[in-house]
């Protein structure tokens, strides 16, 4: 890799201003190591600014860290159970391993935990961050690929589109096909999570739809954001009491998904309100669809609402030369996760 | 039948089994019963590997040695007109570049090394690789079999790109074709599979004026010295080659390769020791794979389901290791067709079409499990068309004696008449099935010379030249001379992996095994003789072995042996049985349960031979489900080139596997690591199509291809 300098950060506003036009914050390093290994971070940073020591208490330079923002690593119950606002707010460099082995997590949102369990391998979940999960960069192999120039690294095409793209995305809003792959932003998606991020010295609430919108037609993107700004948590309501997550994969497990549904709602007396579906790894972004969701609003959750909906949310389709199949996969998982929705387990 | 538990040794004579045609022809030489052999030894370098004690090439770290790394052809085809170096030799550390096959050359695929450098870090060599000016002028490129093919194809050679058919036939097929009970026809098709052994290719070189110490990965130490040797031009005798141990190597690893070449060179100028291990994407791109086929088949039976014809039209790409008229090296891409079945009227055309990518190399059983898969698959789709059980076509069609045997116990064993149902018929949408297939190999040993040393304390050193690529060889040389001196393995220092060694042969077609076992016997014979002559004792085992022993003198015995004919024969062989899940929704496939009934004539271990097995239905199983190279046919890279798209089984996915050995003490010993593995994935296919009722005609059997297969993915938007 190209050299760089390396900082430890100890608060949010240090790790701005250390950053700066060049540098790119390191959480687990899982993602932005291996790209800077393959020289596929262009222009290459100057600095990495170590995230993972932000808001920890008793930290020599940060002192008592960014006492706004909470701790960075941890999991908050915000607001008294069943009261407006009720949420957890989830820190940005809390682990996927944490999550998935969180018990309030599990009770308040099973999809959410049970998406962190699929993520990649033991080892990847205790070290890979939720910031740097909902961040990484695309998995398409024509962009990870160190000696191919695609779209997203400055290249005037798509070599997927017309190539090799089995795993790639069946709708887009630009040229390029790749995929998002993070099962996190999926569920989160699905439970209408919000992401506060410091931008210099403001600080801005995302809806997760907007974390990630800029990437549906611009293929440089990976998600909106830019280097500079700083995801500090995520905050995820508590009004759908039932979430869920299914994935299939080629193999069973520490493998990327071929296709994933996140849905979330509330179940009363058979009838589903307030739902929302996204699928994974069928586009630029997590899919979802407006006009699925009002749908669903007030059906009765069975098999044949399930159905409607899944074929409803692949209407649009464009399945490329290799990918047709995620059509068929797609609307099994959808119906799997909705119907899932029946149980509290999630 | 009594019920068996897991790996459980069977005597061939409690099965009544017959005898091998060789082991009738040889004097029965192996102690039975025996003592420590066919009994689970744990391996004696367990706890070294496990703890990381054991120092594999990698690992050794001989004082002042420098990285070294490849430069690649970053182009599919290109002539290479320049290549500047002078910008990278000012790169802090860099202490030596060497061209790998001078400046001016032709590249005929993407990954074909241009250049090495030296230097005192890894990073230093990446900012070398990068700093090296390339100049070429790219040409035109085909990376796809099938687009190779095709009249205005790129031309990989200046000859064409497909060889010449070659033609073997017997009967009329054309007229026993037309006259069968009942035809299949078929197209099957087989992927690329990149070896990608766990260790990488590599060594670590140290040359100096007079010779050379080379610590290889590799599964030839001879022939590892013989090529540096010839590199170098050294003595053979000034060439030494450490191999303690190494990560695998399923075939790729026979030579020192064009790495162990340029980095013996890097050594050489630069006077120090040179490390140079690939990296994985490398891995990827020059050191083998296995070809690719597709197979046109066309079966037929008589009503009864016995064979009359077989046609088959075979292609496949060796990528530059084959093909075209100045092509060579891989051998081409023939698959091994009818495989185990005798057809009395049969034609087989093959051909290997030649391609831009990195050549073939032997691999796991060459040819074996195309073969296999494809005339495998054929055949039970031929005995749903008859009506036929598919373990009963094969009983009746085998020409193997033992296979049969093992066809018949396992069908039992296995619960196939109440798990066999009509293809498609399980309800609901997650299907079950069952499928089976059989496989032959050679596996026979040849010609390796062992020495036997018996100190005077009592404790054993037996010396062999040859490695173990992960077999256990270490341990199956102490066990035989535990037997035959009558004491334990743990007293016995099995010393291997090293040229200064009495020599033994390359690790390949399972012959290891079958070759070390009779040499280190014959040396132990010679031995013991020489002790019962020097302490006068006749008797000198168990409780006589110290006392016996003390009696040696200064001078330690020390005899050599010779690999002989009878203590090991060929012909290894054995059937298996599969049982799979499929989602039919999502197409996703799990292989519940293995069942082998394998036979390699004497089980030396039970325990390291069932390691093989496992090892073998794993990795036929990973060719079955998941493992793939893709190439790009527009860039001409290798698009897979991480574990994270080439997919490989990995644990949560390997079923439960359970292995019957036959043990045949009477055939001497065979080897077993690639028969094991030829079988599984045309099993598994077999399940796969019984469960859904369709074949799913190609490997590797993605959920994408069982939903084509089901019908359920919407034709192509335009
Ligand atoms: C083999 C493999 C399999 C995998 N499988 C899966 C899978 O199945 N599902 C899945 O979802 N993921 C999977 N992953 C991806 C993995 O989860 C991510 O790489 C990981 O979560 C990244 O987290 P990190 O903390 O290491 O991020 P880093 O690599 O440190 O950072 C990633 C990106 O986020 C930025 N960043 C980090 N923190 C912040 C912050 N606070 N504010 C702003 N920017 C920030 C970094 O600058 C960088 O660009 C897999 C990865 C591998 C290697």
């Amino acid at each position: 890799m190209h050299s760089f300098t390396y900082s430890t950060a100890r608060s949010v506003d240090e790790a701005i201003a250390l950053v700066g036009d060049k540098g790119r914050y390191l959480a687990g390093g899982i993602d932005l190591l291996a790209e800077l290994k393959d020289y596929l971070v262009t222009p290459a940073p100057d600095i990495l600014v170590n995230v993972k020591r932000v808001g920890q208490p008793g930290g020599p330079a940060g002192g008592a860290g960014d006492a706004k923002m909470g701790l960075l690593n941890g999991i908050v119950h915000v607001a008294p159970a069943g009261k407006e606002g009720e949420a957890y707010k989830l820190g940005a460099n809390v682990t996927i391993a944490e999550v998935a082995a969180n018990a309030a997590l599990k009770k308040a949102f099973p999809g959410l935990t049970h998406a962190a369990g699929e993520v990649g391998s033991t080892q990847i979940r205790n070290v890979a961050t939720l910031a740097g999960n909902l961040l990484q960069h695309s998995r398409c192999w024509y962009y990870r690929h160190p000696d191919v120039t695609c779209q997203k690294k400055g290249g005037d095409k798509c070599l997927a589109r017309d190539g090799e793209n089995r795993y790639h995305a069946l709708f887009t809003g630009g040229s390029c096909v790749t995929v998002a792959a993070s099962n996190m932003a999926m569920v989160l998606t699905a439970l209408d999570a919000k992401a506060t991020v410091r931008r210099g010295k403001e600080t801005v609430t995302l809806s997760m739809p907007d974390l990630y919108a800029k990437a549906w037609t611009d293929a440089a993107a990976h998600h909106s954001l830019a280097p500079q700004d700083f995801l500090t948590s995520v905050t995820v309501p508590t009004l759908r009491k039932r979430s869920a997550y299914r994935q299939q994969s080629e193999r069973k497990e520490f493998d990327w998904a071929l296709v994933s549904c996140a849905a979330a709602g509330n179940v009363n007396g058979g009838v589903l309100t307030d739902a929302r579906v996204v699928l994974g790894c069928v586009a630029p972004i997590p899919y979802m669809s407006l006009e699925v969701n009002n749908f669903l609003q007030g059906k009765p959750l069975n098999e044949a609402t399930a159905t409607a909906a899944a074929d409803m949310l692949l209407k649009g389709a464009r399945p490329l030369s290799q990918n047709g199949y995620k059509v068929p996969l797609a609307q099994a998982l959808v119906k799997r996760a909705l119907l899932a929705l029946n149980e509290t387990a999630g | 039948m009594p019920t068996l538990p897991d790996h459980t040794p069977i005597a061939a004579a409690a099965l009544g089994q017959g005898r091998g045609p060789q082991a009738a022809k040889a004097e029965i030489l192996w102690p039975t019963p025996a003592r420590v052999l066919s009994t689970d030894v744990l391996r004696v370098d367990a706890r070294e590997k496990v703890t990381g004690e054991a120092k594999y090439a990698s690992d050794v770290q001989p004082p002042g040695w420098l990285y070294a790394m490849i430069l690649r052809s970053r182009w599919a085809a290109a002539k290479v007109t320049a290549i500047d170096t002078s910008e990278a030799l000012k790169v802090p550390g860099v202490k030596s570049i060497v061209l790998a096959g001078g400046e001016q050359r032709r590249v005929r695929y993407y990954g074909t090394e241009l250049a090495a450098v030296a230097a005192t870090s890894k990073q230093a060599c990446l900012d070398a690789l990068r700093a090296i000016k390339v100049t070429a002028e790219p040409l035109p490129f085909v990376v796809d079999e099938r687009d190779a093919m095709k009249e205005d194809a790129p031309r990989v050679f200046d000859g064409p790109n497909l060889s010449a058919p070659g033609v073997k036939q017997e009967g009329d097929v054309a007229n026993a074709l037309s006259s069968a009970a009942a035809v299949v026809e078929g197209e099957l098709s087989t992927q690329v599979q990149i070896h990608h052994p766990l260790e990488s290719h590599g060594n670590t070189i140290v040359v100096k004026d007079d010779g050379a110490t080379v610590w290889a990965s590799t599964q030839g130490i001879f022939s590892v010295r013989d090529g540096i040797a010839g590199n170098l031009k050294l003595p053979q005798s000034n060439v030494q080659v450490i191999c303690d141990y190494m990560g695998g190597g399923f075939g790729a690893k026979f030579g020192p390769g064009v790495e162990g070449g340029l980095a013996a060179r890097l050594s050489k100028e630069t006077g120090l020791p040179v490390k140079l291990m690939l990296t994985r994407l490398e891995e990827g791109l020059a050191v083998g794979n296995r070809p690719s086929s597709i197979q046109k088949i066309k079966m037929g039976a008589s009503a009864d389901g016995k064979l009359t014809a077989f046609e088959a039209e075979t292609v496949g790409t060796p990528g530059t290791g084959g093909g075209g008229e100045t092509a060579g090296g891989s051998g081409g891409a023939n698959v091994a067709t009818p495989y185990i079945y005798k057809v009395p009227n049969f034609k087989v055309q093959q051909r290997a079409v030649a391609t831009n990518a990195g050549a073939s190399r032997a691999f796991r059983a060459p040819a074996h499990p195309q073969g296999s898969f494809g005339t495998e698959c054929m055949l039970d789709d031929l005995a749903v068309k008859l009506g036929i059980d598919p373990v009963e076509i094969r009983i009746l069609n085998d020409p193997g004696e033992n296979r049969r045997k093992e066809y018949a116990l396992g069908r039992d064993k296995f619960g196939w008449k109440e798990k066999y149902k009509k293809p498609g018929s399980s309800p609901g949408p997650i299907k079950t099935g069952v499928g089976c297939a059989g496989a032959t190999w050679g596996g026979g040993g040849r010609g390796t010379r062992a020495e036997a040393q018996i100190n005077s304390d009592g404790t054993v050193e037996v010396r062999v030249g040859t490695q173990d690529l992960g077999t256990g060889s270490r341990t199956l040389v102490a066990m035989v001379a535990a037997e035959a001196f009558g004491i334990r393995p743990d007293q016995v220092v099995a010393r291997i992996g090293d040229t200064r060694f009495p020599p033994s042969g390359a690790s390949g077609g399972s012959t290891t095994t079958a070759s070390l076992c009779p040499g280190v016997w014959d040396a132990c014979q010679n031995a013991l003789a020489e002790l019962k002559t020097r302490s006068g004792m006749a008797d000198v085992a168990g409780p006589n072995w110290a006392v016996a022993c003390r009696k040696i003198g200064i001078n330690p015995i020390s005899a050599q042996g010779e690999w002989k004919q009878g203590l090991s024969s060929s012909g290894s062989g054995g059937v298996q049985f599969v049982e799979v899940e499929v989602d039919t929704d999502t197409g996703y496939i799990r292989v519940k349960k293995v069942l082998a009934l394998m036979d390699c004539g004497l089980i030396v271990n039970t325990l390291t031979t069932t390691s093989q097995i496992n090892s073998g239905i794993i990795m036929g199983m990973s060719y079955a489900l998941h493992e793939e190279r893709v190439m790009d046919k527009a860039t001409g890279v290798v698009l897979n080139h991480s574990f994270d798209t080439y997919k490989i089984t990995n644990l949560a996915d390997t079923p439960e596997i359970e292995c019957i050995l036959l043990n045949m003490p009477e055939r001497g010993v065979i080897g077993i690591a690639e028969v094991s593995n030829v079988p599984t994935a045309s099993a598994i296919a077999n399940a796969v199509a019984n469960a859904i009722g369709v074949r799913v005609p190609s490997l590797p059997i993605t959920p994408a291809k069982v939903l084509a297969a089901l019908g359920k993915v919407p034709k192509m938007s335009a």
